[in-house]
C-alpha cells in the first residue's frame, strides 16, 4: 500500500496544528459557529444529536494492522470502545469530545491517518472495491489511481469550496464492487488493446434526495488525463453548480439541467484549455504510485483443497461461511475473506476495540497485515491461505466476526439512523436488527440468494437505499416513523434505482412487509433466478398486491376484532 | 474598520472602492465591471459568478481586479481568480472583497490573490497567520504550478 514520505508526513502535521489552531480560536470565541462548523467538517467532525462524530478517512478502505491497532486504541481512550465502519469505507466515531479532537487527530497522524475532508462540500475519500489488487476477475488494481486522485483533491486551493459534497469512485475489476453508477464521478479502469490503462469516466450519478445514474461523457481516456480531465469537470460544477438551494447543488442536477451531451462538451472545451498543463501525470510519477501498490511476494502455500472439503463436511457452519464469505483471489491457494459485521443485537458496521486489535492481529497471522474496508461496512482480509482458513474461521466465530451473510439479505447497509443522527427522519439501526433477528436460518437466507437490502434513516441516503434490491427509507409522517419500501435498486453492473412500490409502513409492519416480498419471490422465481432478475421479469405488481392486500385485509380484521 | 492585507502585510488602502459612478472618477477607482468604459479608472471589481470568458480580457488590461465573496464558503470566486491569472495571464493585483475569512485566505491566495480586505485588524492579522500555517500542497496552484512530486524529482 502507499507508503507516507516526508512530503506527506510534514503535511499532516501541518494540517493537524492548522485545525488545532482553528478550535483553539473557536473555543476562544474568536471564529463564530457557521465558520467553524465549515472548518471543522473539513477535517471530519459533524455535530451529531448526542455527541460530535468524527469520520476518520480510511483512503479507498486500505489500512494496515499498525492504523487499525491506532483506530482500536484512540476508540478506547477518547470514545466508547468502538467505532462504525460507513458506506463510504471510513470509520466513524460516535462520542469524541470536540476539544480533544485535535489530539486525536495528531494521534492518527501518526501513522498516516487523518481525517481530511470526510465530510464538507470538497472532494470526499476516493473509493473503490474493497477487494482491489487480489479480486480474480480484475484487470486493473485502481488503488494507485485512487491515491493520485487522494493527493491531487487534498486540500485542493481551488476546489475545496464547492457548492456541494464531490464522491468519486473507481473500479478495476469486471464486476463494479465500487457502486460507481451513483458516484458525482464514476471511473471504470480498462486495459486498452496495445496494454495502456484507460478511463471511462461517468458523471452525475447519485444517491440523496434526486437518485441518479452517472452518464458516460468520456471513453478511453488515458491514464496521464486522469488529473487534468477531473480538473476540468470540477471547474465546470465549481462555476455552474447551483448554490442557492443545497437540495440542488450537486452535480447530478447541473448535469441534468444542461444534459449530459451538453456537460460533456464543456468539461471537454475546458480540458482542451487545460491538457498538457503541469498536472498532468508524469510517466515516472504514475510508476512511482503504481509501484507502491506492487503485490506481495505471495510465498508459495499448500493446495489444501481436499483437507478443506472434508473440514467443510465435519462442519456445516464453516462450510456456510466459506460459500459466502470467502472469495476467489488472483494467487492459487489464496483466498480474500469478509468478516461481518452483521450479527445479531449489533448494529451493522459496529465495532469493538477488541474486535479491532483481533482483526490487526489476524492481518498479520493470516496475510501480510493489510485490512480492507467495504462499503458493505465489513472488514477483509485479502490474502489468507487457504490451509488457513478454518483457524481463521475459530477465531472469528469467537469474536463475533463470523456470520455467513455476505452478500445475503442479512448483509444490510444501514447509516446510523436517528439513534445517532441529526439529520435523520427515524432510526434505521433497529429496523435492521430486527430483520437480522427474524431472518436467522441460514439455509433460508442462501435459498434465498444474492440480496441487497439498504436502510436509510432519512432521503440524505446513507445507507444507499436507492440502489438496494429491497431498500427501506425512514420519513416523518407527522411526527411518527414511517418506512418507505422500493424494489429493484442495484449499485453494481446494470446499475437501477428502485421504484416505492406504495403507501409507507409503520415500524411494527417493516419486518412482516419484508417477509411478503420474500415470499413473492420465492413464488415466483425461476430456476436459479435472483430476487432482482424476478423483479425485474415480473415486475413490481404481484410484489404490491401481495403487501397491500393483505395489509388491507389485516387491517380490516384488526378494525372488526 | 476593513483592513488591507497585500503581500501578507497590513498595508493602506490607496484605492477608492466605488459602488456608483458621480461625475469624476479617479484612476485609482475600483467601479463596477459595467461602468468600467466610461470612465478612465484602472480597477474594478466584479462578483466572482461573472462568465470569465465575456470579461477576462477587458479585465487582463486593469491594474487592479477585486472580486467579491458574497458568502463565506462560495468558493466561485477561486474558480474565477485561477482563470484571470493563467488564462487570460492578468498580472494586476488581485484582491479578495466582501465575506473574506481569514481561514480562507490560504486558498485565496493560491489561486492568484495578492490582496484581501479583511473586518478588522485582527482578523487581518490572523489571515496573515493562516496564509503561513501550511508550508508545501500537493497539487500546483496559481503561485506554484507545479504539484510537489515534480519538484521533488527535480531536486
Amino acid at each position: 500500500m502507499y507508503q507516507y514520505d516526508k512530503f506527506d508526513h510534514k503535511f499532516l502535521k501541518e494540517r493537524v496544528a492548522q485545525y488545532r489552531d482553528q478550535t483553539d480560536r473557536f473555543l476562544a470565541g474568536e471564529i463564530p459557529d457557521d465558520v467553524f462548523q465549515q472548518l471543522r467538517l473539513r477535517n471530519g467532525l459533524y455535530i451529531q444529536r448526542l455527541a460530535p462524530m468524527l469520520r476518520i478517512a480510511v483512503p479507498y478502505g486500505t489500512l494496515n494492522a499498525t492504523q487499525l491497532r491506532k483506530l482500536a486504541s484512540i476508540s478506547r481512550d477518547y470514545d466508547k470502545g468502538y467505532g462504525h465502519l460507513s458506506t463510504r469505507q471510513n470509520m466513524q466515531l460516535n462520542w469524541p469530545e470536540l476539544a480533544e479532537v485535535p489530539d486525536i487527530l495528531a494521534e492518527l497522524a501518526d501513522v498516516s491517518m487523518h481525517a481530511i475532508q470526510t465530510s464538507g462540500s470538497c472532494v470526499r475519500n476516493v473509493t473503490t472495491d474493497q477487494f482491489a489488487g487480489v479480486a480474480a476477475d480484475e484487470q486493473i488494481d485502481a488503488r494507485p489511481y485512487a491515491e493520485m486522485l487522494r493527493q491531487w483533491s487534498t486540500y485542493h486551493p481551488e476546489f475545496e469550496w464547492l457548492p456541494r459534497k464531490f464522491k468519486i469512485a473507481l473500479n478495476g475489476a469486471d464486476s463494479d464492487r465500487a457502486a460507481i453508477a451513483v458516484h458525482d464521478i464514476g471511473i471504470q479502469l480498462r486495459v486498452d488493446e496495445s496494454g495502456h490503462t484507460t478511463f471511462d469516466v461517468y458523471v452525475g450519478g447519485g444517491l440523496g434526495r434526486t437518485p441518479a445514474i452517472g452518464a458516460l461523457i468520456r471513453e478511453n481516456l488515458p491514464e496521464k488525463h486522469l488529473l487534468t480531465y477531473v480538473e476540468a469537470i470540477l471547474r465546470v460544477y465549481n462555476r455552474y453548480g447551483r448554490r442557492d438551494n443545497k437540495y440542488k447543488a450537486r452535480i447530478k442536477i447541473l448535469v441534468k439541467a444542461m444534459s449530459p451531451e451538453v456537460f460533456g462538451e464543456k468539461v471537454d472545451a475546458e480540458w482542451e484549455l487545460i491538457k498538457g498543463n503541469p498536472q498532468e501525470l508524469t510517466q515516472d510519477e504514475i510508476e512511482r504510485i503504481v509501484g507502491c501498490f506492487d503485490p506481495p511476494d505471495y510465498p508459495a502455500v499448500p493446495d489444501a483443497s481436499s483437507t478443506l472439503a472434508s473440514q467443510r463436511l465435519e462442519d456445516p457452519t464453516f462450510n456456510q461461511w466459506i460459500q459466502q464469505n470467502v472469495a476467489e483471489h488472483k494467487q492459487p491457494n489464496y483466498t480474500i475473506v469478509t468478516l461481518s459485521t452483521k450479527a445479531t443485537g449489533i448494529p451493522p458496521g459496529d465495532v469493538t476495540d477488541v474486535q479491532m486489535d483481533a482483526v490487526a492481529d489476524w492481518s498479520e497471522t493470516f496475510g501480510f497485515g493489510e485490512i480492507r474496508i467495504s462499503h458493505e461496512q465489513n472488514f477483509v482480509l485479502p490474502d489468507v491461505p487457504q490451509h488457513q482458513l478454518f483457524e481463521l474461521y475459530q477465531l472469528a466465530r469467537a469474536e463475533g466476526l463470523a456470520s455467513a451473510n455476505q452478500g445475503l439479505l442479512t448483509d444490510v447497509i444501514c447509516c446510523p439512523g436517528g439513534d445517532y443522527c441529526s439529520l435523520a427522519n427515524a432510526k434505521s439501526i433497529p429496523v435492521a436488527e430486527e430483520i437480522l433477528q427474524r431472518f436467522d436460518d441460514y439455509d433460508y437466507l442462501h435459498d434465498l440468494g444474492p440480496l441487497d437490502l439498504n436502510i436509510s434513516g432519512c432521503m440524505n441516503a446513507c445507507g444507499h437505499h436507492h440502489v438496494g434490491h429491497i431498500g427501506i427509507l425512514g420519513v416523518d409522517k407527522r411526527g411518527d416513523e414511517f418506512y418507505q419500501i422500493s424494489l429493484g435498486g442495484n449499485a453494481t453492473n446494470s446499475a437501477s434505482l428502485g421504484k416505492i412500490i406504495g403507501p409507507s409502513f409503520s415500524r411494527s409492519e417493516v419486518v412482516g412487509v419484508i417477509e411478503r416480498l420474500l415470499d413473492v419471490y420465492v413464488d415466483y422465481r425461476a430456476e436459479g433466478e435472483t430476487f432482482l432478475s424476478c423483479y425485474r421479469r415480473v415486475g413490481m405488481d404481484p410484489f404490491k398486491d401481495r403487501v397491500y392486500i393483505q395489509e388491507s385485509e389485516s387491517q380490516t380484521y384488526a378494525r372488526a376484532g | 474598520m476593513p483592513v488591507l492585507v497585500k503581500d501578507q502585510q497590513i498595508v493602506a488602502d490607496t484605492w477608492q472602492l466605488i459602488e456608483t459612478i458621480p461625475d469624476y472618477v479617479p484612476a485609482n477607482a475600483i467601479v463596477p465591471i459595467h461602468q468600467l468604459t466610461n470612465t478612465n479608472a484602472n480597477g474594478a471589481w466584479v462578483d466572482g459568478d461573472i462568465e470569465v470568458d465575456d470579461f477576462g480580457d477587458r479585465l487582463a488590461g486593469l491594474d487592479l481586479v477585486a472580486v467579491h465573496f458574497p458568502m463565506f464558503a462560495d468558493g466561485r470566486g477561486l474558480s474565477l481568480g485561477t482563470l484571470l491569472r493563467n488564462r487570460f495571464g492578468f498580472k494586476g493585483e488581485l484582491r479578495a472583497i466582501g465575506e473574506v475569512q481569514p481561514d480562507l485566505t490560504p486558498f485565496m491566495r493560491r489561486c492568484g490573490f495578492d490582496a484581501f480586505v479583511l473586518e478588522n485588524e485582527l482578523a487581518a492579522n490572523t489571515a496573515i497567520q493562516c496564509m503561513a500555517s501550511m508550508s508545501d500542497f500537493y497539487q500546483g496552484s496559481v503561485i506554484q504550478p507545479e504539484p510537489a512530486y515534480r519538484r521533488k524529482q527535480g531536486g
